[in-house]
């Protein structure tokens, strides 16, 4: 999670150390963009198993000092009856086959045996019981056997070769049979990640690198104008460009480029809706989702820019309230805060709420470092239709970061790498920390950020957690579900237990299960 | 129509023959019947179905001793389409879309007086016990998650016969069915606290024999 906390150390070591130097005369568009969709195509490094990113993680403390057709329409096969699969033993002849479907059915009909096959397929009207029809047959001695044609479904496994091996949080979830339900995944909704914005097209920057100190002491040198390159990650917008996107706007900057300066939130924005079985690196939750990237949270980068705006709670409300007004209906909130409580963003999260937009906040990385309470995450939890989300790790147990409290209502994969190494991150694809994060460099190395160069980087915290919880709330919302509370009531009736029998401070109500929130209720089943 | 006339000439066939003028000590009488439920779960029919009333339709057999006492045999069929719902707390109801099929078969068998007061028009009330099959199906459901299970019931009913002919009378009557065991483990019948898939209903018969 990146909280708004993130940079303020940096921020107060330049801005107190005066040696921003003579950069701030300089116009913010000049500092920062050259020429917009102009640029390379990303450089696609795949799979990285070199670090996990994410709090607790040896950087960490570093870089936060710096830093889803068609619906199931089954209706209308139910209403044409079932078939009986009949094998007649071999030779017997037609008036024999007819006389037999006659003895044993009053509504059967035996149908021009296809040529492809063997048998003999005997048409059920639907208000007789197919089954029985199949126990007659298989009576018979001049039957050899007899079934119903029972109707298969789908086993939707993504095909993306990163999926099978590397994304154990997804089947974690109950993906895959969610998707058989919705192949959709979620097309008609649009998804608003409120993050540090998204790789979402090409660019080249020309702004001017000043120098600072970093939080050390240590002094790093001005770089003057530099060209930084910039590339959309290819598995969120994909062929469709720019038409997956939804009014794209960033609070930091002002204006409608939210350009991820980070990789938080493009990584955020994969989990939410990855594209998926296209044959190329990783799955998302709801892959079909129209996605509105808004940036609310300033990177490392951001500020070194010289951007005009931080991710204070100013902000980020504004964030909520846009998001609302311009179609969201559902929010992801990856980021949160400790300390005094936060009403701004309250009041516009339940104005986002009372627009019928659904909110799944991070429920925080701090268990360690005190388990202070989360104030955005503590707000969704008084707030039906947000939902707080807690982190577990690959064995489904507690993330050993992921913050506990009466506020957590819901758990969901964030990854861990302490015990299971990279493999326990979660994955998606996003820029690749090596050539971004270059402010973690010694001086004599430090050099311009390259954001055209993308992996599928292992991310680790709550911020991983609750855009699972986004995506199937995204699926709900296309399932029919469409006010913001009852997608809550949902997600916490049909979540695995945890824990503590019951809602627990570390799990709350459980794991979520797409599958299960899906697919409702029956009468006893 | 054709099987309409199947079933009255199998009736016909099983038919005691009918006396000139006295009642026989013992006949034999297959019937015919529809009936109205109005279920007892009604929360859980109207929230997966929107109603809380179906019809079912079967049939069986009688058998009248000394004109008064009678046992009866009968099997029906309720089957009904819906759809696999999510239900708030607060009572929302969203529809998810995902088709669901239930099917109730019951047998039934009660033993019943049959009041003398005219030789047109005979009032009766029965008790007795009925075997209930329940299956409920769903699109995307693994075996274990579709219910296909028997319990067992029991039911009073009290109406009248009116014969039209001496060998044809038609009877309706109210029945009340009670049926624990299959609704309330899970589902919404679960959620809403209902356990009985019994019910009320108003029940048609169509009686061949005297």
């Amino acid at each position: 999670m990146r909280v708004f906390r993130a940079r303020v150390s940096l921020i107060t070591i330049l801005v107190g150390a005066g040696l921003v130097l003579s950069l701030r005369a300089q116009t913010i568009k000049e500092l920062r963009l050259g020429m917009a969709s102009v640029g390379l195509p990303a450089v696609d490094l795949g799979l990285r198993m070199d670090e996990i990113r994410g709090p607790a993680t040896a950087d960490s403390p570093k870089r936060q000092a710096i830093k889803a057709s068609m619906q199931a329409a089954a209706g209308a096969s139910r209403a044409r009856g079932a078939r009986v699969l009949v094998k007649f033993i071999e030779g017997l002849p037609s008036a024999a086959r007819l006389s037999a479907v006659a003895d044993v059915s009053r509504s059967a009909v035996m149908t021009t045996a296809p040529a492809y096959a063997d048998f003999d397929i005997v048409q059920v009207a639907p208000n007789e019981d197919a089954a029985a029809v199949a126990l007659a047959f298989g009576d018979r001695s001049d039957v050899e056997y007899a079934q119903v044609a029972h109707t298969f479904h789908t086993m939707f496994v993504p095909n993306d070769p990163l999926y099978a091996g590397s994304q154990w949080n997804l089947p974690m979830i109950n993906l895959e049979k969610a998707w058989d339900i919705q192949p959709q995944a979620g097309s008609s909704i649009t998804v608003a990640v409120l993050d540090s914005g998204m790789a979402y097209q090409n660019a080249t920057f020309t702004p001017i690198l000043p120098a600072f100190i970093d939080e050390d002491g240590t002094r790093y040198p001005s770089l003057g104008r530099v060209t930084i390159p910039y590339s959309a990650a290819p598995q969120l917008v994909g062929a469709a460009g720019a038409g997956r996107l939804v009014a794209p706007h960033d609070f930091i900057w002002d204006d409608n480029e939210p350009f991820d300066f980070d990789g938080h939130g493009t990584h955020v924005s994969g989990t939410v809706g990855q594209l998926t079985n296209d044959s190329v690196g990783t799955a998302g939750v709801a892959f079909n989702v129209k996605l509105m990237p808004v940036k609310v949270i300033d990177s490392v980068w951001d500020f070194l820019f010289f951007a005009p705006n931080q991710g204070t709670d100013d902000t980020v409300a504004r964030g909520v309230r846009y998001a609302a007004d311009n179609g969201a209906k559902v929010i992801n909130m990856s980021i949160g805060r400790t300390g005094p409580s936060a009403p701004a963003v309250e009041s516009a999260i339940r104005y986002a709420v009372g627009r019928g937009v659904f909110i799944a906040i991070s429920g925080g990385n701090e268990f360690e470092e005190g388990n202070p309470t989360e104030v955005i995450a503590e707000i969704a939890s008084r707030v039906p239709g947000a939902v707080s989300v807690a982190a577990v790790d690959r064995s489904r147990a507690h993330a050993f970061y992921s913050s506990t409290g009466s506020y957590i209502e819901l758990a969901a994969p964030g990854g861990a790498g302490r015990g299971f190494g990279t493999a326990g991150g979660v994955f998606q694809q996003t820029f690749d920390p090596t050539f971004t994060d270059t402010f973690l460099l010694p001086p004599a190395q430090f050099r311009a950020p390259r954001f055209d160069v993308l992996g599928y980087i292992p991310y680790q915290g709550s911020s991983m957690a609750s855009p699972h919880v986004a995506g199937i709330a995204a699926m709900l919302m296309q399932q029919g579900i469409t006010d913001p509370a009852a997608i809550e009531e949902a997600l916490e009736n049909t979540a695995i237990d945890l824990g503590t029998p019951g809602r627990d401070d570390t799990f709350g109500f459980g794991l979520v299960d797409a599958r299960a929130a899906l697919r409702g209720l029956g009468l006893a089943k | 129509m054709k099987t309409h006339t199947l079933l009255l000439l199998s009736c016909l066939a099983l038919a005691s023959p009918a006396g000139a003028q006295d009642p026989p000590a013992l006949s034999i009488r297959p019937f015919i019947m529809g009936a109205e439920q109005t279920f007892t779960a009604s929360d859980t029919f109207d929230t997966v179905f929107e109603t809380t009333r179906g019809p079912f339709f079967g049939g069986g057999v009688q058998v009248v001793i000394a004109d008064q006492f009678v046992i009866e045999a009968g099997a029906s069929r309720f089957k009904q389409d819906g759809e696999r719902v999510f239900r708030t707390n607060a009572g929302s109801i969203f529809r998810l879309g995902i088709p669901l099929t239930a099917t109730i078969v019951p047998f039934e068998l009660t033993g019943g007086y049959r009041f003398p007061v005219s030789e047109r028009v005979r009032p009766y009330v029965a008790a007795g016990f009925g075997s209930y099959s329940y299956k409920e199906t769903s699109e995307f459901a693994d075996d274990p998650e579709n219910l296909d299970v028997r319990k067992s019931g029991f039911v009073v009913n009290g109406g009248a016969e009116v014969r039209l002919h001496r060998w044809m009378a038609v009877a309706a009557d109210v029945q009340y069915s009670r049926i624990k065991g299959i609704l309330g483990d899970g589902g919404i019948s679960e959620q809403v606290g209902e356990d009985d898939l019994g019910g009320v209903s108003l029940r048609f018969k169509f009686i061949v024999g005297r």
